[in-house]
This record gives structure tokens, C-alpha cells and sequence, in this order.
């Protein structure tokens, strides 16, 4: 490794695999490492199943789990937008190729003491016990008026008077449209899948413009807007990796990082044991460099093992149930995500569910409960509480680029707006997807 | 590349239906760094061979399609190199998923790239458990210096409690064998007679083909027709 590269990137999670996949396509000479032996870091898919249990301190899984090779079980759970960044990058790159992926069968919205499903068309819209019938009528202008919406057309903003992207509140929004609170509720977390009630006294545009993300992604499937792929989240920052290799990355597995050199407070290399590599820039996760990164908050999550679905949701084989905030009191809402052997992540008739929340309190495993409760039997439950790093400074000094941890949102948007923003910051432009040659075997994109 | 669940539970006719196109077969290579898998690769994606064997030869690499007829039937092979990944470090598991073949390929000059390949053949049996095996000795143009003989291939293959389908040798330099031992590989996967698993991962791999990201699939949708009656 005692080469000169233009940059190191250090861990091969998600955001670094994506990073990695961006530089080589733009003609720099990278070295990829990780201190593990596998790919993925924190994002990826644990098999066989006792290097699970053995993870979490536990003996080895009895036999009714079925052949431990059959599961791949995430450490973080999160669905894809299919109209959303990570699927633009995907099929940019043509990481798309590398991948199979399964629509999610149905997302649910806890309200009152229930969950009811958000409605995917027009027959469920009309049975849906979410809202009364004027209620209904009300929302579905609101709505018309949120798909016809476009930040740059003035024309489009006429139905509410008045109306602004920037200087108009979501509240008053929504006032306009006489929404109770329970629909609110529904549209600001289950549609535009806000964490928090933070986005009434903020400028509509984005709000309404996540609701159309919403809108548009559904659309392209039909049952929900999610996307997963088969074998776990784990294959997302594989196929980043091979593009990255394909490209000319060099991949390094099992290389414990014991120093990044600076000189002049600017980065120049970093040190593996006795050999240094150089380079001129570093692109690493939080856990590389602990001095760098300030902690922000927490992440609680829960792998629950099943042997049946999720009662109330038609037994579906995948699923997304949101709890807003308000419903439980809590200031965030607690996500709950169902998978299962149909996506080649568990044993035949095996379900893995996940619940998790941004951390409020003392006791983050009770601050989860009303999510846990709605998942039946649990075989074994699996939690953790992760701590949320962001770094120090924007990197453009030292050269040292930190992704920040992930969040607790159920999608990748936020993952992808880090990626690009690293991306920016390390190489002063904005990613232009049209690098991407076309290469052999590029027929099918 | 988008999976239609309901396609799973669908009629036979509709899975008659759905074999009509020419099924793509994915194979991937195995083996050590510099055995020569690019220049199987490039052999059978543009039928040329580069000699310079440094790294750049493997860069851009990806997968490649082509049809092979076996008897009345096609077979759409779809060659998938390992971009270099294991040059320092390991392939991703995800390389070998949903593979239906694999070729192990060696230097017929090198037995250390020989002795190694059960290393390799564990790799595959793991994650891609449905996976045909070939082996594949290469560089059978370097006459006077092959140091792995047919004996030792078939000891291999005994060893193997007979995993392998098929031996072949084959000198990407000068392109023998290398066609031939494609067009066994495509016979091999389109014979009817394999088992149930078979004819499943044949369906899926149809159901896998059939949807694609790109192909917006517009249904009725609750939020974008304004044309909705509540």
C-alpha cells in the first residue's frame, strides 16, 4: 500500500461505498479500506445468523431458526424512495444492475390506539377509516393542490392566496385547507415523513415538495413507495464498492488504521501498521477519526425476530408501520419496518421487524414500547442504542471528509443529501452523472 | 429488476407465457488475481486478447451478454468479471448472488492458482449455492511450462465429491477452447433435466427481467389523479 493515491477512504459503509463509487468514476485513484473483514461497516447485513447472536453476547440460535445461512439481518433499518436520491444514483451509475429489489407491500399510520393503512389508491382512500367524509373532501383538494405545486411557477401556488415557497408556513397550509389535526398529523409523517413538528413554522416549499417525492414514488409501484432489495441492505454499499473497483478503486479488507498523517494541518496520508499510503485527501466515517466528530444525539433500535407478520396488515410479507410523535407524546416519531424470507433475509416463514426512535430519554427501550407492542410474539429481541456523530468542521481545511452517522429517518434521503454534500465539499463541484461511461454489458440500462 | 410478487402465485399459462424470452444465465468468474479472468472476459465479449497484463486491463470491466444455441433452444449467457476486487482484498458476497454459473479458473503454469481454488469453490457453494461449477485451466498455451496436469484436475474434481460439470482447457492468447467451453456451459445450463431448483430460479430470474426500474409502472394511484371520486 506504500503508494500515492488522490484519496483514502476509510470504512465501507453506505455513504463511504457511494463516495468511493463517485471519485473513481471521476478519474481519481483511490484506495478504499476498512478495519473489518467485510464489507459494509455499520451497514451491513449480518449472516449467518449466529454472527448475530454472537454480536449480542449470546449462544448460538437453537434450531428452529432454520439454516442460519438464510438470514442477512441490517443493523439499520431504512427502506428506499423509489422516486427518491438513492434510486437516481443507482440507476446513474448503473448500480441498479448489481441488485434485485421488492416493492413494499404497505405503510401504516398509528392513530389513536390502531394502525390503519395509508391509503395507495383510490378504493382504499374511500374505505380508509383514517378520516370522516368531509374530512376526506378537504384533504384531497389540499392534495391536488400539493401534486400541481412546482417551487418555480407561480401559476401553481394560486389555490392558496397569498401564497409563497419560502415565506408561507406549512401551518398556515394547512389552515387554509381546514385539515384537523389528526390529518396533520397523518400528512407531515406519514406522507412527508417528517421525524418532528419542527416543519409547520418552516417554509411550505419543502414540505409540499417531500409529499409529491411521496406522491411520485408511489405511483411508480403502486402498493407503497418503498423499495428493498433482495439480501438486505448490506448488497447497497457492495454494488457501490464494485463500481468503485470496476472503475479502478483499490479494495483493502481486514487493515487496521492506526494513524491519518497531517503536515501543516493538511492531510497527506495514513498509516496501516509500517506502511503509510499517501494521499491528498481522506474520506472516512465517524468511528475513523472519534477526536473529530461531536455526538448530537441518539439513535435506539430493535431487531425483533417473528415467525409471523404484523396482525392488522393483512399479513403482509413487508411493511412500514410510522408512530408520530403525538399520537405516543413523544417530539419523534418511532419507526417500525417488517421484512422477511420472501426478501432472502430470513429462514423460510421468518420475519424480521425493527422498531427504532430518536432517543429522548434515560430509558430508550421504554421509549419504544408503543412500536414493540404492535409486533405480537417476538422470539428474540435484539437492542441497541447508537450514539449519532456529526463532524467538527466541513473538512475543506484539513482535506479530512466525515460523514455523519446514520439518522433514525426509515429512508435514504438523508444518507444521499450527505453524500452529495461531501462529495461538493471535497471536490469544489457538483457529481456529474454523465462520467458514468458506457461501458461493456451497459445494454440493459 | 423490480420483483412483482403477485407474478409468484400467477398460472401455469402465464409461466409458459413468461419462458417465451430467452432466459440470461449469470456466470461469474473465480480464481486468483492474474490467472487470466479479463482476458477470458475480453476473449469472449470482443474475441481479442491484450498482453499487457497490468492493472488497467481489468478497468471498466463489468458483464457481458451473448446468445448461444443449444440443439432448438437459446441461451443468453451474461459473463460477470470480478472488476479486480480480489486483487488485495476479497470479493463482495454480492458478486456471486443469483449466479448460475461459475467458472474456477487457473493458470495451468501456476499451482499455487490451482491448489487454491477449493478456497474459491467454497466462496460460491456459500452464496451462490445453485450455482453450476466449472473449471477452467488457463494459459494452455505455455506448452513446456503447464505444471497441473489432467490427473490433478481430476483428482480436484473427485475431491469436489464431484461438484464440477465440466473441465476445460483453454489459452485466451491465442483464443483455443474458449468458445468451446462457453458453448458447453450454455448446453449444460439449458438442459432440461435439472432439477425443480432449477425451473424456480428459472422463474425468478424471469420475474427479475420482466420489471425494471426504468419501466414506471403507472397504476391507479391514490395521490396523483385528480380525476379521483371519493
Amino acid at each position: 500500500m506504500d503508494e500515492e493515491y488522490d484519496c483514502i477512504v476509510l470504512g465501507t459503509g453506505l455513504k463511504e461505498c457511494i463516495i468511493s463509487g463517485m471519485l473513481s468514476v471521476s478519474g481519481k485513484k483511490v484506495l478504499h479500506m476498512d478495519r473489518n473483514k467485510y464489507y459494509g461497516g455499520e451497514s451491513a447485513s449480518i449472516t449467518p445468523l449466529e454472527d448475530l447472536f454472537t454480536k449480542f453476547g449470546l449462544p448460538s440460535p437453537e434450531e428452529t431458526y432454520g439454516r442460519t445461512r438464510d438470514w442477512n439481518v441490517d443493523l439499520i433499518p431504512k427502506f428506499l424512495m423509489a422516486n427518491g436520491q438513492l434510486v437516481k444514483l443507482l440507476i446513474h451509475t448503473g448500480v441498479t444492475r448489481y441488485l434485485e429489489f421488492k416493492s413494499v407491500e404497505g405503510s401504516y399510520v398509528y392513530k389513536g390506539t390502531k394502525i390503519s393503512k395509508v391509503p395507495a389508491d383510490e378504493k382504499e382512500a374511500l374505505t380508509s377509516d383514517l378520516m370522516g367524509m368531509f374530512e376526506k373532501r378537504r384533504f384531497k383538494n389540499f392534495l391536488v393542490f400539493a401534486q400541481d405545486f412546482k417551487d418555480d411557477d407561480p401559476g401553481s401556488w394560486k389555490a392558496v392566496p397569498g401564497f409563497d415557497p419560502i415565506n408561507t408556513t406549512m401551518n398556515t397550509v394547512f389552515a387554509h385547507y381546514n385539515l384537523d389535526k389528526n390529518t396533520i398529523d397523518f400528512t407531515g409523517h406519514a406522507l412527508a415523513l417528517y421525524r418532528d413538528d419542527d416543519y409547520l413554522t418552516k417554509p411550505a416549499g419543502d414540505t409540499l415538495k417531500r409529499i409529491k417525492l411521496y406522491s411520485d414514488s408511489l405511483a411508480r409501484y403502486g402498493k407503497s413507495p418503498y423499495l428493498y432489495p433482495l439480501y438486505g441492505l448490506g448488497e447497497l454499499p457492495q454494488g457501490f464498492a464494485r463500481l468503485s473497483a470496476i472503475y479502478g478503486g483499490t479494495y483493502m479488507l481486514d487493515k487496521p488504521i492506526d494513524e491519518i498523517v497531517l503536515e501543516d494541518g493538511k492531510v497527506t496520508g495514513v498509516r496501516s501498521g509500517g506502511e503509510t499510503a499517501k494521499c491528498k485527501q481522506v474520506y472516512c466515517d465517524p468511528s475513523y477519526v472519534p477526536d473529530r466528530v461531536q455526538k448530537v444525539g441518539q439513535v435506539v433500535r430493535a431487531i425483533c425476530l417473528l415467525d409471523h407478520p404484523i396482525s392488522n396488515t393483512k399479513d403482509a410479507l413487508s411493511t412500514q408501520i410510522i408512530i408520530p410523535q403525538k399520537q405516543v407524546n413523544r417530539n419523534s416519531d418511532i419507526y417500525v419496518s417488517l421484512v422477511s424470507y420472501t426478501h432472502q433475509v430470513a429462514a423460510k416463514g421468518w420475519f424480521i421487524a425493527m422498531v427504532s426512535t430518536t432517543v429522548e430519554t434515560d430509558n430508550p427501550e421504554a421509549e419504544i414500547a408503543p412500536g414493540l407492542n404492535l409486533l405480537g410474539p417476538v422470539k428474540q429481541k435484539f437492542v441497541t442504542v447508537s450514539p449519532i456523530y456529526k463532524p467538527q468542521d466541513d473538512g475543506t481545511g484539513n482535506q479530512i471528509f466525515i460523514s455523519e452517522s446514520y439518522d433514525a429517518t426509515s429512508h435514504f434521503e438523508t444518507t444521499c443529501l450527505d453524500v452529495l454534500s461531501i462529495y461538493r465539499r471535497g471536490t469544489g463541484d457538483d457529481f456529474d452523472f454523465s462520467k458514468v461511461k458506457h461501458n461493456l454489458g451497459d445494454e440493459d440500462m | 429488476m423490480l420483483i412483482e410478487d403477485n407474478k409468484f402465485t400467477g398460472t401455469n399459462s402465464e409461466r409458459v407465457m413468461a419462458s417465451v424470452k430467452v432466459p440470461e444465465q449469470k456466470i461469474i468468474l473465480c480464481g486468483e488475481y492474474g490467472v487470466g479472468k479479463s482476458s477470458l472476459f475480453r476473449r469472449y465479449a470482443t474475441n481479442t486478447f491484450v498482453t499487457a497484463t497490468d492493472r488497467k486491463s481489468t478497468l471498466g470491466l463489468d458483464h457481458y451478454e451473448k446468445v448461444y444455441c443449444s440443439g432448438d433452444k437459446e441461451v443468453k449467457l451474461q459473463l460477470w468479471d470480478t472488476g479486480g476486487m480480489e486483487r488485495v482484498a476479497s470479493i463482495t458476497s454480492s458478486y456471486y448472488k443469483f449466479a448460475e454459473g461459475a467458472i474456477l479458473v487457473f493458470a495451468l503454469d501456476n499451482p499455487d492458482s490451482f491448489n487454491i481454488l477449493s478456497q474459491h469453490l467454497l466462496d460460491i457453494v456459500t452464496y451462490a449455492e445453485n450455482a453450476k461449477i466449472f473449471l477452467c485451466g488457463n494459459k494452455y498455451d505455455l506448452k513446456s511450462q503447464i505444471q497441473v496436469t489432467d490427473a490433478d484436475m481430476e483428482n480436484f474434481c473427485e475431491q469436489c465429491h464431484n461438484l464440477i460439470s465440466g473441465i476445460y482447457k483453454t489459452s485466451c492468447k491465442t483464443g483455443a477452447g474458449v468458445e468451446e467451453m462457453f458453448t458447453d456451459i450454455a448446453r449444460q445450463l439449458s438442459d432440461s433435466n435439472r432439477g425443480l431448483l432449477y425451473v424456480l430460479s428459472m422463474e425468478m430470474r424471469e420475474l427479475r427481467s420482466s420489471g425494471s426500474m426504468q419501466n414506471t409502472v403507472q397504476s391507479a394511484s391514490f395521490f396523483t389523479a385528480t380525476h379521483y371520486a371519493w
